[in-house]
């Protein structure tokens, strides 16, 4: 069974001055489990809208988001998605540990069942050392860490991440990348993620949908069997970022 | 924490040493408490003592005041008033300028009440606590209550304006029930601002307390001014004023602040 389907999916921002905006017209992927999908556009294509919808957030106008066959407005089981912003949003007052124990907050967990799955999550992302320091005390990258602890304290089946690391230094980039890739396979994850970064969408996705943009639509659905972990400087994925990048642009024309 | 910017490096060693870190500051007290103290008894000497009684006058009025079984027993009586006012004001603004806060509908419609509520004076809500609540407990806490709780409910409402859109945002990916967003999010934020509101509600409260207290009651630290005022005991008003002055210090020294700093540990060390 697909993890995410969207079906035929259309929507429209109202707006105070005339005709509604049509953000996203006719959507139609089906991503199915295990997958690593990249939602690839250029600014104002509608894909964050598409990842908010896919989490909920959003309701769509016309068609339907099936979440494990269910529809969106049905789907109850909402721990088994989590989903990590472009920044860290850690909360400041709270330390690596409660950062990350907020995730379970909102459920019903007991206090010693959270603190241990914490302490697990911690060492998964590599900060089992840092559970006591403050937010400002950690670097961009720990803060990170810490963000994608949070994000995988709820032992999510499907991870959605809106330009993830973007705001990171490219080194610091390739790390984040290769923790998420390992992880992602160790916990049977399905990533569903948005980018305008093609580079990468080929290093992380095995398919990649491209969006055009006012209204977004998909221009090409693009598989990438290339295996991991893909070097960015080889010539597969120079190949694969080349191609892309035209497919990209003709939208512009 | 430990890094020290170049400019107190190079400013330092210019300053007499006698000004410098934590002795300097006591050094620099004690000169103005001399100074004062200086003054007082100068202006002493040239009025008569029931207009400004002399440090010595007012020092043995005082040893005596204290000396009396009913000090301890009035101040414990107007300290018990403003801290229930003023536990009751935390305890009422708190929530509300929360909720009032976190949802704009219930804010904007509520709105107007906070600046009528604002407008009024404490010495009429003493009027108003004399007629309801005739010569009682009551009166003061009213008063303090009245005085205190609008200030901690703007200061939170206020405080609810900085709670970031992404914090909320990320809360609500978490689908976390509304309640817990009010308790895990808006309550860390406003904390600060709730704090330095508190502080001030606190100091208004005490003084206004003895307001009502002379109006309205027949013990405690006001009811105690006024009959010395009616006496023309001008050195026992200096005494009691003395003493309250020197509670409120200590508290804001030695309660007050420490817990602030405990508190917000973490905001201190953010900012270098």
């Amino acid at each position: 069974m697909n993890a995410v389907e969207l079906d035929r999916v259309s929507k429209w921002f109202g707006r105070r001055d005339g005709a509604p905006l049509h953000v996203l017209d006719a959507i139609e992927i089906a991503i199915p489990e295990h997958a690593i999908v990249a939602i690839l556009g250029s600014s104002g294509c509608g894909k964050s809208t598409l990842l908010n919808m896919i989490a909920g957030l959003v309701e769509p106008d016309d068609g339907a988001v099936l979440l494990n066959g269910i529809p969106s407005h049905a789907f109850r089981d909402w721990r088994s998605m989590t989903y990590m912003f472009q920044e860290d949003r850690l909360l400041p007052w709270r330390t690596a540990a409660q950062n990350v124990s907020f995730g379970l907050e909102a459920g019903s967990l007991g206090r010693i069942e959270r603190e241990r799955r914490v302490e697990e999550t911690l060492s998964l992302v590599g900060l089992a050392g840092f559970r006591d320091a403050y937010p400002h005390e950690l670097s961009g990258g720990m803060r990170s860490r810490v963000a994608l602890a949070r994000s995988l304290v709820t032992e999510p089946k499907i991870l959605l991440l809106d330009e993830p690391f973007s705001k990171l230094d490219p080194a610091i980039r390739a790390q984040m990348h290769a923790e998420l890739l390992r992880i992602a396979e160790l916990r049977a994850m399905t990533l569903v993620f948005v980018t305008h970064d093609v580079e990468e969408a080929v290093v992380l996705a095995n398919r990649v949908v491209v969006l055009h943009p006012r209204p977004g639509r998909i221009a090409e659905i693009c598989d990438i069997a290339l295996p991991y972990p893909r070097d960015p400087l080889s010539e597969a994925v120079t190949e694969a970022v080349r191609r892309l990048r035209i497919s990209l642009s003709s939208a512009r024309g | 924490m430990l890094v020290r910017t170049p400019a107190t490096l190079i400013h330092e060693p210019r300053r007499p040493a006698v000004w410098r870190g934590r002795a300097g500051i006591v050094v620099q007290r004690l000169a103005l408490l001399a100074l004062a103290l200086a003054v007082w008894q100068l202006g002493a000497l040239h009025a008569p003592s029931f207009v400004l009684p002399s440090p010595a006058r007012v020092w043995s009025a005082w040893t005596g005041l204290v000396a009396q079984p009913s000090f301890g027993r009035d101040l414990g009586i107007t300290l018990g008033r403003i801290g229930a006012g003023f536990l009751l004001a935390a305890l009422v603004g708190l929530p509300l300028g929360i909720i009032l806060g976190a949802s704009r509908r219930l804010g904007s419609f509520f709105e107007p009440t906070l600046t009528v509520i604002n407008t009024v004076s404490s010495s009429i809500w003493a009027i108003f606590a004399l007629i309801w609540f005739g010569l009682s407990n009551w009166t003061t806490i009213f008063v303090v209550f009245m005085t205190a709780m609008p200030l901690i409910l703007t200061n939170v409402w206020q405080g609810t304006r900085t709670v970031s859109a992404e914090h909320l945002e990320l809360a609500r990916t978490f689908r976390m029930p509304r309640r817990k967003v009010l308790t895990k999010i808006y309550l860390p934020t406003i904390l600060p601002t709730f704090f330095s509101g508190a502080r001030l509600a606190f100091g208004f409260g005490a003084r206004v307390s003895l307001v009502a207290e002379s109006l309205g009651a027949s013990s405690g630290v006001g009811y105690r001014l006024r009959q010395a005022a009616d006496l023309v005991q001008t050195d026992q008003v200096f005494a009691w004023t003395l003493t309250l002055v020197t509670l409120m210090i200590c508290l804001e020294s030695f309660a007050l602040k420490p817990l602030e700093q405990h508190l917000f540990a973490w905001k201190k060390k953010a900012q270098p």
